[in-house]
């Protein structure tokens, strides 16, 4: 047990699960008081339970590519616990994708407010409350396709490659009132929605299934295997550290090696 | 319980300035670490400093000489039995000029001090990591080694060259449980900073100060980086929660560089 976010609060979006749930457990286990975000009330309190943290952990509902579920978790957080420190935004993904000449609308639409839109709404209702307070922490999930490209997935790779310029961006804006923003760009993970649309996302890709889709994306790599959860939060944590005060508009890889920048 | 214990490490230039404060990093978390340094009276004052027993260990080298650079690697070895964790920290450079004024012994200094150091040292290191399947290696690499600034090309091309060695070094090992990283600093004004930052701002037509201020400027946080924030990047690439990283260059310039 460590005390690297001792008082802090956090949030994020899509906490119940994957990579925001490791995010979670590792928060908590640094001291910090968090506020997970899902969909499904009954995950929501399963999460909870698991993790353990009595009152230093809360769940709020809501559907992350909706703006009033984003900051309406955001003014909850705040609500629940008098101060919001760290924004973690890391819900995302793709529902039903496919190359760009058989896209439809409404798929395009959903990537743009799950993966995109869903950030702004997050980092701009968290800066209104951290502004005034001189002090804060951002940390976008993007993802290795925030940097490179692959067929098949144009509405995934597009909005992080998006993100990736609004916290560079955003972090250029706050950088002298202590506030970070920074994206990490995690490498494939075996999360749960990957695995669920995982089988979709492969043939859209112009590949066999699933297995070959993992080992397209670990081939990649230096290290030959996917990333895992730990990896992810561990870094987190070191970003909504003090000791990161001077890590910012960074774009962090944990991706086994992968990107070329 | 750290991060790192039961490790050891060998931070070159490790007797002040960032190499000081990750061997301080290491040693909290649990590593052994040896520091090297070319001046055993100044070393014995960072050791003083560190107050870590038999958990610290000093070994006198000149990191521009290949058999030095070879020597701490063994030494390392020799003394605690392992490297599991390897940091060339050790750089700089030297009459500094435009390039059209550059000289090839200022060139050469700062190839040799910041690349040549780094390459004889992980070549070293490796050679002891792959067969045990495990290691870090933790480059020091600058804000210089993704961007350019006039008059200190030598410094900005030995970071570059770092940068380049890193990410194949990485793709080399990748399966072995070893991971080679380079971390990019911006400006801190450490005693080589002070030692050798009013020659490079002389180049560049500026004062010392003009030099800081320009470096603060250029960032968001526009203030200058401290040696603890390495040290903290450090540990983290170092640990085990570090394995999924590797052929990364991670910054901690206060969002200056732009990738």
């Amino acid at each position: 047990m460590g005390s690297k976010l001792e008082g802090k609060v956090a949030c994020i979006t899509g906490g119940t699960r994957s990579i925001g749930r490791a995010i979670a457990e590792a928060f908590l286990a640094e001291g910090a008081s968090v506020v997970v975000n899902g969909r499904d009330e009954a995950k929501g309190q399963r999460c909870l339970d698991e993790m353990g943290a009595g009152d230093r952990a809360a769940f709020y509902a809501g559907d992350a590519s909706k703006q009033s579920s984003v900051e309406g978790l955001i003014d909850f957080t705040i609500d629940r616990y008098g101060q919001l420190d760290i924004c973690c935004l890391n819900s995302g993904g793709v529902k039903m994708t496919a190359p760009v000449a058989q896209m439809t609308d409404e798929e395009w639409l959903l990537e743009i407010d799950w993966n995109l839109n869903h950030v702004f709404w997050g980092m701009r209702r968290s800066l209104q409350h951290m502004i005034p307070r001189q002090s804060g922490r951002v940390i976008v999930t993007s993802s290795v396709e925030g940097k490179l490209g692959k067929p098949g997935i144009p509405g995934y790779v597009t909005t992080k490659h998006a993100v990736n310029g609004l916290v560079k961006s955003a972090a250029h804006e706050v950088g002298t009132q202590g506030i970070t923003v920074n994206a990490i760009l995690p490498g494939i993970i075996e999360t749960d929605i990957v695995r669920t649309t995982g089988p979709d996302s492969a043939i859209a890709m112009g590949l066999e299934g699933y297995d070959q889709m993992i080992a397209l994306f670990t081939q990649e790599s230096a290290i030959k295997r996917p990333n895992r959860v730990e990896e992810v939060a561990a870094v987190a944590v070191l970003l909504a550290s003090d000791a990161a005060r001077n890590i910012t508009g960074c774009l962090f890889p944990v991706d086994g090696g992968t990107m070329p920048y | 319980m750290g991060v790192l214990e039961g490790r050891v490490a060998c931070v070159t230039g490790g007797t002040r300035g960032i190499g000081l404060a990750i061997a301080k990093a290491f040693l909290d978390e649990g590593a052994k670490v040896v520091i090297n340094g070319r001046d055993p009276a100044k070393a014995q004052a960072s050791m003083d400093g560190l107050a870590a027993g038999d958990n610290v260990h000093f070994i006198a080298g000149d990191v521009k000489l290949r058999t030095d650079c070879e020597a701490i690697v063994q030494g390392t070895v020799d003394h605690f039995g392992a490297i599991d964790i390897l940091v060339p920290n050790a750089g700089g450079g030297s009459d500094y000029a435009p390039v059209a004024q550059m000289t090839d012994e200022a060139m050469n200094d700062a190839m040799v001090w910041n690349f040549w150091h780094t390459f004889w040292t992980m070549r070293a290191a490796l050679n002891h990591m792959i067969p045990r399947e495990w290691g870090r290696i933790i480059t020091m690499s600058s804000v210089e080694g993704k961007m350019g600034k006039p008059a200190i090309s030598s410094y900005v091309a030995a970071k570059h060259a770092i940068n380049g060695l890193t990410k194949s070094a990485a793709k080399e090992v990748g399966t072995l449980g070893i991971t080679v990283n380079a971390v990019c600093p911006g400006a801190i004004e450490t005693d080589v900073m002070m030692a050798q930052g009013p020659g490079a701002a002389e180049a560049m037509g500026l004062t010392y100060q003009g030099l800081l201020d320009m470096f603060a400027g250029e960032s968001a946080v526009k203030r200058l980086n401290d040696a603890e924030d390495v040290a903290a990047v450090a540990v983290l690439l170092a640990s085990d929660a570090g394995a999924g990283i590797t052929g990364s260059m991670i910054s901690i310039d206060g969002g200056t560089s732009p990738y």
